[in-house]
């Protein structure tokens, strides 16, 4: 068998060898590698940023713990941007470990410490609300009529924040992050759609293509895409954090990829020249 | 007549027209009833999940008990001694999010499993592209160069280094991908109207279930 024989066949435990060896080996020792900010990213941090103070934001944390790694930290980084500039966070979940997401991002973020947030008055809890895009309806539709107690269980009309907050009309903006596309095809339904509310989305990577048309017809203000967006937003709000570092493992992972690529590909032509010779 | 039948599509059409009413009439009796509708659906919704719940006991009850070989009932037993687990817990403390045990659960077991589920798909992915993208013929070129192209743009790095890779791979997902989606998407579209007035005048009854 000839080297490029060898080569076109590498077997399975190799790659994923060097795969493992090409995450590990930055996850320990973060380079700091260069990164382009992108302009979905970019779009979403300035969707937030041109929102006036005490603006109110209806934020759903659509995922769970498969999606957490991608997208937890995007959402930590978002939640930072909104406390910086003293918005209003609505917090709801259509995922239902979404509930189970929002004490980690949380526990990320710390508003009462870091932004001396208030709960009930700054930002608040509503849970985990069953039926996709009806609880989206429902939620635009007529917030106290739908909901009543918050997720640990408080009467919504003792809290402040929401003394005002009835549904889509008060609301300036919509920010979800999900893995979910029914998620994030929904809030453009339900939001845009249907109020013509500004939506900004954050997705999986592999699902932004699907969510790509919105936002180059303006229904999607911006988009954080995976990991990517996620450590485009940490850059920008200057929070940086797990998506900074998973960047590295990114440029790694990926032009091992390439380079298994090119490899698998020259061999193949080689193999194919030798046997035609 | 078919009770069974139509009492079910006479609800369905009264639902759609109140539902199309508050899209288009934006009056506020309609909206209003409309507003009720969407809450019981939540309500409803929420209790499909406790039925879910119950299904899950009934049929992985039935496989533990039946314990036929090459059913991997060992799985069943252990998926309905974690949901009799995590239920007892989240009763007993009524508390999920700040319930320490409840909390210790979640991030301790299913957090980390469910994590390094979706992380192995980098492994999957890397040796899928070594093996799979190879320009074979020229549909396959085709399909190997856009993969690299994408690749090359969405690796951090390199759109740094050179902002060009970045564009190619923004071009690639405007007007090729979102051109081709919206065509997919205008398609479903069309698709879910006439699905919709099918509906509810009658004509789709896929959804009253086996009759």
């Amino acid at each position: 068998m000839s080297i490029w024989e060898k080569l076109t066949g590498l077997p399975r435990e190799i790659v994923m060898t060097l795969v493992m060896i090409s995450i590990i080996i930055p996850a320990l020792n973060p380079l700091g590698l260069p990164l382009m900010t992108g302009q979905m990213s970019q779009d979403w941090y300035d969707a937030v940023d041109a929102l006036p103070e005490g603006s109110v934001i209806l934020f759903d944390i659509g995922y769970g713990s498969g999606g957490y790694p991608s997208l937890g930290p995007g959402n930590i980084a978002a939640f930072h941007q909104m406390f910086d500039k003293d918005l209003k966070i609505v917090i709801m979940a259509t995922a239902l470990e979404g509930t189970l997401m929002y004490p980690l991002v949380m526990a990320g973020v710390d508003p009462e410490g870091n932004y001396g947030a208030v709960y009930g008055e700054d930002y608040v809890f509503i849970g985990y609300v069953a039926g996709t895009q009806t609880a989206m309806a429902g939620v635009l539709g007529d917030l106290h009529d739908l909901v009543t107690n918050d997720y640990q269980g408080n009467p919504i009309s003792s809290m402040p924040i929401l003394d005002d907050v009835n549904g889509a009309d008060d609301i300036d903006l919509v920010a979800y992050v999900t893995t979910s596309g029914d998620i994030a095809e929904g809030w453009v339904y339900q939001a845009y759609s249907q109020y013509s509310m500004d939506v900004v989305g954050g997705t999986l990577s592999m699902m932004t293509t699907s969510i790509k048309p919105y936002y180059d017809s303006g229904q999607l203000l911006g988009i954080m895409d995976g990991i990517k967006g996620a450590a485009d937003l940490e850059f920008l709000t200057g929070h940086a954090g797990d998506a900074i570092v998973s960047s590295d493992i990114l440029t790694f992972s990926q032009t091992l990829v390439l380079i298994f690529i090119a490899v698998g590909n020259i061999s193949w032509f080689m193999s194919k020249k030798e046997v035609k010779s | 007549m078919d009770y069974k039948r139509d009492i079910p599509l006479a609800i369905t059409f009264l639902v759609g027209v109140i539902a199309i009413g508050d899209y288009y009439t934006g009056i506020e009796a309609v909206t209003q009833t409309f507003n009720v509708i969407k809450n019981w659906g939540i309500v409803l919704q929420g209790f499909a999940l406790g039925l879910g719940a119950v299904n899950l006991f009934r049929v992985h009850g039935r496989r533990v008990s039946a314990r036929k070989e090459g059913t991997d009932w060992v799985f069943s037993a252990v998926l309905l001694i974690m949901l009799a687990v995590h239920i007892v817990i989240g009763l007993m403390t009524g508390q999920y999010e700040q319930g320490e045990t409840y909390n210790w659960l979640y991030n301790s077991i299913y957090l980390p499993i469910s994590s390094t589920m979706y992380s192995s798909l980098a492994f999957y992915m890397a040796y899928g592209a070594y093996k799979v993208l190879r320009a074979r013929n020229f549909d396959a070129a085709l399909l190997f160069i856009t993969a690299v192209l994408v690749i090359i743009g969405n690796t951090p790095m390199f759109p740094a280094i050179y902002p060009g890779f970045f564009h190619m791979r923004e071009w690639i997902f405007g007007p090729i991908v979102s051109g081709a989606y919206r065509g997919v998407r205008i398609g479903i579209g069309i698709e879910a109207v006439v699905l919709g007035i099918k509906t509810l005048i009658g004509m789709e009854t896929g959804y009253l279930g086996r009759r």
